[in-house]
């Protein structure tokens, strides 16, 4: 079954960059709860847009919402909403004029969300990356409270340093 | 997921994971059930607290299993049957986390036992023989750990010790009953009337 992606038409924005031949241009991450909650939110790149706090709050509830709403209204359901790989179903990609949304749901109900410029490889291997590094960073810290927002400064140091890398060498060959 | 797909998954993720003293780890953990029997009245009280440290333990080992499992490429499929969640949290989990796996006996559709050989956190460990320890569950915690990823994953399980080696028994014995499949929250609201 082809992912659940919804195509947009928003104005393109301007310009790619272009490192190395590959297009980039990672834009932003936001990581959102069971409960709906946003968590975590990032820039991940030069071209992240600007967004306040109120609003990325606004943004994760919304996203969340629209990603249950999406698997009730998708012409295809599944049983029990939940994907075959277990998840529950629901907004996979979205692509528009000049971004490109790709939301990872976990097992456990987070979901990881990463935002980009049209073009930009290797996002999945991003997001399931980013997932193993909430897990080593975020969950392992003692004081944090699961479904809180995440304040570790491991996870952010890290996150930073796989968007560089990934931007630089591409994910490892396997 | 076959019994053997799930071991040789376990091993091959115990590989990869960073390995701490078994002996320090036993230690620590021993030194942790001693200030619990000092700061707690009754064994009671005793069991309980490490259920609840173990609760805490496994709502979070729980992503990090599917996480690192999903980054090794394998596929972990959702469980059909209770029966195949508890080949792959004795197999697999518990392989992965503490290097031993565990034997799974159905009871039913809805409970089985989980038979622990080698327990890793009772190396060195010897219970007094006063009868008021007969009570003590020393690896209470598992019972948490259990407790914790399971709900997770949306399946609310009640576990206890049966068996315990460092009360007599030969082996470790877990019973888990499954209480109830919960259901999300977020597409109850949206659904049609």
């Amino acid at each position: 079954r082809p992912p659940l992606s919804i195509f947009l038409l928003l104005p393109p924005c301007l310009g790619n960059r272009e490192h190395n031949n590959r297009i980039m241009g990672f834009l932003s991450l936001f990581i959102v709860n069971k409960s709906g909650g946003l968590i975590h939110h990032r820039p991940l790149g030069p071209n992240a847009p600007q967004i306040g706090t109120n609003e990325w709050l606004t943004i994760g509830s919304t996203f969340h919402s629209l990603h249950a709403i999406a698997a009730e209204a998708s012409p295809l359901r599944l049983p029990g909403n939940k994907n075959p790989y277990g998840a529950d179903d629901g907004i996979e990609e979205i692509h528009a004029g000049g971004l490109v949304l790709q939301c990872f749901q976990t097992r456990t109900g987070v979901k990881f969300v990463v935002t980009a410029e049209p073009g930009t490889p290797d996002m999945e291997y991003v997001l399931k990356e980013i997932y193993v590094l909430y897990t080593d960073c975020a969950l392992k810290d003692p004081f944090y409270e699961l479904e809180m927002p995440i304040r570790c400064e491991l996870f952010t140091q890290a996150v930073d340093n796989l968007i560089e890398r990934v931007e630089k060498n591409g994910p490892p060959r396997r | 997921m076959s019994k053997s797909t799930a071991a040789a998954n376990g091993h091959s993720l115990w590989q990869k994971m960073p390995k701490a003293n078994a002996e320090l780890f036993a230690l620590t953990y021993g030194t942790l059930v001693t200030e619990l029997v000092r700061d707690y009245e009754s064994t009671e009280d005793i069991n309980e607290q490490l259920e609840k440290m173990g609760y805490s333990i496994g709502v979070r080992c729980v992503d990090e299993f599917l996480a690192k499992a999903d980054q090794a490429g394998m596929v972990i499929p959702p469980c059909r049957a209770f029966a195949e969640t508890a080949e792959v949290m004795a197999k697999t989990g518990f392989r992965m986390f503490l290097g031993v796996s565990a034997e799974v006996q159905m009871i039913s559709d809805s409970s089985f036992s989980l038979l622990i050989y080698e327990n890793p956190l009772s190396l060195f460990v010897e219970l007094p023989s006063d009868p008021k320890w007969k009570d003590l569950k020393y690896s209470n915690l598992y019972c948490g750990i259990l407790r914790g990823s399971l709900e997770q994953v949306n399946l609310r399980v009640e576990c206890t010790f049966v068996k315990d080696v460092l009360q007599g028994d030969d082996v470790n014995e877990i019973r888990v009953d499954l209480k109830e499949v919960l259901v999300d929250g977020a597409g109850e609201e949206y659904q049609e009337e």
